[in-house]
């Protein structure tokens, strides 16, 4: 019954993202690109593929910087055009995962202007799926409370920020917290919206953001060690959605160094994994690089059954 | 032979000295009848040989987009003379590179001080805005002081009563301006940061200004923010910033205000004359580029399409000739044969290249070749499907049918003259609007279908008259045939009155032509109509259908596929025959025995039996109840010989769900072992001519390219099942279908008046 009406609100969107899935690069098109010599030859080869004539205006000699400027637009062009066809609880869904972006721009502004940038030069480097309007006056703020008061208020981020409010001075230490804060506001807030939404949503989502919660505790936890952060602080920046929820965060929180937080990941079959191999010496993947891979394998196996 | 079928093909291949190459395809190019089959396709397309030279075609075809683009934006109309320039030789694409590169380079030079002159203007006319609209706010400040004032006081009295005791507080202010959609969210920010204590005074600009970088026009607002003190002065300059307005330095004094806008007026003459100049140059080189744009594209994608070619072609050992292999329609063999020797001339080059024929399995591809005429028909025909090769091509046929059938729905002599003026416009004028090239989707719908659409207003025009219908008039040109016998007081007293065929109100003798127009003032004319409609319908439809299944006939014994004949036609026409056509056949019978000028009740009007009924009672097997007064049957032993008809017709189905398939099963079965043994010659007892054929040509060539006759016999089996249910179903449902001739035909018939 509800397939039925399923086309009525998704059909069209279902059909775009679907042809989406088919233009992403497949391996016989890696293999061709490998061969590559020149970006030029990386050009003529795209222009077989469905991402097509992107490169055809850009005037040789091509470079890197220009093929990333020209991929991020093109995404964000197919994302906005998705979004503006969304209906809830799409669009909500879609909104979502701006936010993060969001979040790591008012990040990247904030520090920047602390280090004396000019914003003008900060602006480009934004990720433009996660622009608002007030960005830009973002450096009128000198605390959280005024970011929050003059700026973020106004924004789909303030529910989140409300955890963060204090008259403290926005320094290194400040921004991070502020960070992490608000995506743990942010990755809880997603959660419960997708266990809301239920069937198939629910399913690979609350999966996907599950991991993410963890690998943020896990990462704050192992970052957190020769810091003045102190082990309360430390509880309030966990996620609290992860599987690691109560009892692995609980251990964490106690944890002193890295073979404690290795420990605590002994208990969890798919994080014992990610920990075995990993170092910091050159040759080695570090723990970060596994967790990515473990992510974008996490995600190529919730893709084809993730139904917007 | 081939306006019927499809082009007889054969595969060459073709021997090309690498340096008359190129002039050779330019040439086999301009005549476009061969198709050239890649010879690497393993091979990267980065990694071909000739990649160096798309890539170059691609960059001047970035330019000559980027100078269209520009061309464009102002509305300089481009020339297109229509002609075909040849594709140049390699040599003169050094040339047309630098032509492209110094125009183009010329044009960024250009747009680039036109930029920062416009950004120049841009600021400058802001400036001119900020010091005329800002005078007012001044004046209202100056002049209606004490209304602020005890604005002010009303609101924050605390505040005003410490100024008071102060003095007058010295107020700092700025003036630019910004974006006019972009002020709500900015005077929130301005208020949320500063809590309230700035002051924000804002004023449209009227006219649109013009954005230098995108040149689009945008609408500005001016405004000033009144402020005290140096914090919230930073403060507010870092919140302009943020939402992307120009500050603009504003004096305090009216007098000094004065002396600037006086200035900023000289300077904005001064400037208008610089931008027009440039404008004007940059106009001149635009209408240079404008006369040739068309004529260079066309040149740029034939080079460029020459070395896609020439990248699908293998070269040989010596690297010293190109090796290509195509299909090429075996009539067309000595032109191409001409248009080699003349890209050999062209090039200069000694030893002539070789066209080989070579012998294949492979299915060759379909080539019809159309004029003018024949190729709409063909895409419409090709629409629903592309025949195989050497099929029968069912287009030649269409031109007929199509038109005809459309104009069975569509028949009105006046309409049809209408729709047949327009197309003959079309297709009169078919140079000249060729030659506009009309991008418009449904205009090309019309005009790449004139010759349907002229066929079509014809054919209607017949239709028209046979309905004798006229914008749903009638045309009396004969006169009619009935006659009114009513004296004048029953015509005056009555509403409606009937004219008995069996009367004198009848000549006996039909209209010469169509439709008598005494049918316009009937009453029933509808009704009568409609059983007309209706039974032409099926006809048409049924030996249309009949046509369709003799031309299958037609292509299996070109193919020699006696299998097909016995299994496939023959139970198909039987079907075909013994329900439809004998359903036809009632309906010539009940309009030739039935008639109204008869005493015999039994062949009179009363008695005409239904043929619908008649037709489901035979499929039913149900036998027809009429009154005592008539005949049960149209003529003797109908009973019997429909009965059997539909048996017939219905043992059919089975034979040709699967005759063939078995019959094939039982071949491969027979002519297995024998084929280890050698002998092939057996497999023509099988009835399989086909077979034998293929068999030997496999004996011939171990490895052959398909393997077409060796398919999964389950394959066969849902194959044929497939083919039996859609015909069966097909037929039925399409003799159906056919009533939509009629249903049409009446739609229009009622719409029209």
């Amino acid at each position: 019954m509800l397939g039925s009406f399923f086309n009525i609100d998704g059909g069209y969107l279902e059909g775009l993202c679907r042809g989406f899935k088919c233009g992403i690069l497949k391996q016989a098109d890696y293999l061709n690109l490998v061969q590559c010599e020149t970006l030029e030859d990386l050009k003529l080869h795209l222009q077989g593929t469905d991402y097509g004539n992107f490169l055809a205006n850009e005037p040789s000699p091509l470079a890197v910087s220009v093929i990333d400027d020209k991929l991020r637009e093109k995404l964000v062009i197919e994302f906005q055009h998705m979004r503006n066809h969304a209906v809830e609880p799409l669009s909500t869904f879609l909104d979502f995962i701006t936010y993060s972006y969001m979040i790591d721009n008012i990040i990247l502004l904030i520090t920047g202007t602390l280090h004396q940038r000019p914003i003008s030069e900060l602006i480009p480097k934004c990720h433009p799926l996660g622009s608002f309007e007030q960005m830009e006056a973002i450096h009128v703020a000198a605390t959280p409370a005024e970011l929050y008061n003059a700026v973020l208020v106004d924004t789909p981020l303030a529910p989140f920020f409300v955890d963060c409010i204090s008259e403290q001075d926005l320094d290194e230490m400040n921004i991070e917290i502020i960070r992490n804060t608000l995506y743990k506001a942010y990755l809880e807030a997603f959660f419960a919206f997708c266990k809301d939404l239920g069937g198939t949503t629910a399913e690979s989502m609350c999966e996907i953001l599950a991991f993410e919660a963890d690998r943020r505790a896990i990462i704050i936890t192992i970052n957190s060690f020769g810091t003045e952060l102190t082990k309360d602080d430390r509880v309030k920046l966990y996620p609290k959605v992860g599987k690691l929820y109560p009892d692995g965060l609980a251990a964490l929180a106690r944890a002193d160094d890295y073979e404690q937080v290795k420990a605590v990941a002994e208990y969890y079959a798919e994080y014992r994994a990610l920990f075995e191999g990993a170092g910091n010496n050159p040759g080695e993947k570090t723990l970060e690089d596994k967790f990515f891979e473990h992510e974008v394998r996490f995600n190529i196996v919730t893709l084809p059954t993730t139904v917007f | 032979m081939s306006l019927f079928r499809s082009e007889d093909m054969a595969l060459c291949q073709l021997f090309l000295q690498s340096e008359a190459a190129y002039s050779c395809v330019s040439e086999l190019g301009e005549l476009g009848l061969l198709q050239f089959r890649d010879l690497n396709p393993d091979v990267n397309a980065f990694q071909r040989k000739f990649v160096n030279e798309v890539r170059r075609c691609d960059e001047m075809e970035r330019k000559l987009r980027y100078l269209e683009k520009e061309i464009r934006k102002d509305g300089i109309p481009m020339l297109d003379t229509g002609e075909n320039p040849e594709a140049p030789q390699p040599r003169e694409m050094i040339d047309l590179e630098a032509t492209f590169e110094k125009l183009e380079n010329e044009l960024r030079e250009v747009n680039q001080n036109a930029e920062a002159l416009k950004r120049n203007y841009l600021e400058l006319t802001e400036l001119k805005h900020i010091l005329r609209k800002t005078q007012v706010f001044f004046d209202e400040q100056e002049g209606g002081s004490s209304a602020t004032e005890s604005m002010t006081r009303a609101l924050i009295p605390d505040d005003s009563i410490a100024r008071q005791a102060a003095g007058p507080v010295q107020l700092g202010f700025v003036a630019g301006v910004i974006l006019r959609e972009r002020i709500p969210p900015f005077e929130r920010m301005l208020w949320r940061a500063c809590r309230g204590n700035v002051f924000l005074r804002q004023a449209e600009i009227e006219t649109p200004l013009e954005d230098p970088a995108t040149s689009d026009q945008v609408h500005k607002s001016v405004f000033i923010i009144f402020f005290q003190g140096d914090q919230l002065k930073s403060r507010v300059k870092k919140i302009c910033e943020g939402f992307r307005a120009t500050l603009y330095p504003c004096p305090e004094a009216p007098s000094d205000r004065r002396e600037m806008a006086m200035g900023v007026m000289t300077r904005i003459e001064d400037l208008n004359t610089v931008l027009n100049q440039t404008q004007d140059h940059r106009h001149r080189v635009l209408a240079a580029a404008a006369k040739n744009i068309t004529n260079w594209f066309i040149k740029v994608r034939k080079i460029k399409a020459i070395y896609h070619t020439l990248n699908l072609f293998n070269l040989d050992v010596t690297q010293k000739c190109l090796i290509a292999e195509c299909w090429v329609p075996t009539e067309d063999l000595e032109q191409i044969q001409l248009a080699l020797r003349r890209g050999t001339e062209r090039s200069g080059s000694s030893v002539p290249p070789i066209l080989n024929r070579m012998d294949t399995l492979e299915n060759p591809p379909t080539y019809n070749k159309t004029n003018k005429f024949t190729s709409g028909f063909q895409h419409l025909v090709d629409a629903y499907g592309v025949a195989s090769y050497r099929e029968a091509n069912p287009a030649p046929y269409t031109i007929i049918t199509f038109p005809f059938l459309f104009a069975v729905m569509f028949g009105d002599l006046g309409h049809g003259i209408l729709m047949a003026s327009f197309a003959a416009y079309l297709v009169i004028k078919e140079r000249t609007l060729g030659a506009k090239k009309i991008q418009s989707d449904v205009w090309n719908i019309f005009f790449g279908g004139r010759y349907i659409i002229l066929l079509m207003g014809l054919f209607s025009m017949y239709t028209g008259m046979m309905y004798n219908d006229v914008f749903s008039k009638s045309l009396n040109i004969f006169g009619s045939n009935w006659r009114n016998n009513y004296d004048e007081s029953t015509l005056m007293n009555s509403k409606a009155l009937q004219l008995d065929p069996n009367s004198t109100a009848y000549f006996k003798y039909p209209y010469p032509f169509g439709l008598d127009p005494i049918w316009q003032v009937a009453e029933n004319k509808i009704i009568f109509l409609n059983s007309y409609k209706m039974k032409i319908s099926i006809i048409f439809g049924v030996f249309h259908m009949l046509f369709g299944v003799l031309l299958s006939l037609w292509n299996h014994v070109y193919f020699r596929d006696r299998l097909a004949i016995m299994c496939e036609f023959i139970p198909q026409i039987i079907f075909m025959c013994f329900l439809f056509l004998y359903m036809v056949l009632l309906m010539f019978i009940k309009w030739v025995n039935y008639s109204a000028d008869t005493i015999d009740v039994k062949a009179g009007p009363y008695c005409a039996p239904s043929i619908l009924i008649t037709f489901i009672n035979m499929v039913l097997f149900k036998s027809s109840k009429n009154p005592d007064v008539c005949d049960d049957w149209m003529y003797a032993g109908q009973g019997f010989l429909q009965k059997l008809l539909v048996v017939i017709a219905l043992l059919c189905v089975p034979v040709m769900l699967l005759a063939k398939p078995i019959m094939i099963m039982r071949a491969r079965k027979q002519h297995q072992p024998l084929m280890n043994a050698g002998h092939t010659n057996n497999a023509a007892e099988n009835g399989d001519a086909g077979y034998q054929l293929d068999d030997s040509m496999q004996q011939v060539q171990p490895v052959p390219a398909h393997h077409d006759e060796e398919e999964d016999i389950t394959e066969i089996f849902i194959h044929q099942g497939i083919h039996t249910i859609e015909y069966v179903l097909g037929s039925v449902s399409h003799t159906a279908s056919y009533l939509r001739l009629w249903a049409l035909s009446l739609a229009h018939a009622r719409k029209s008046p």
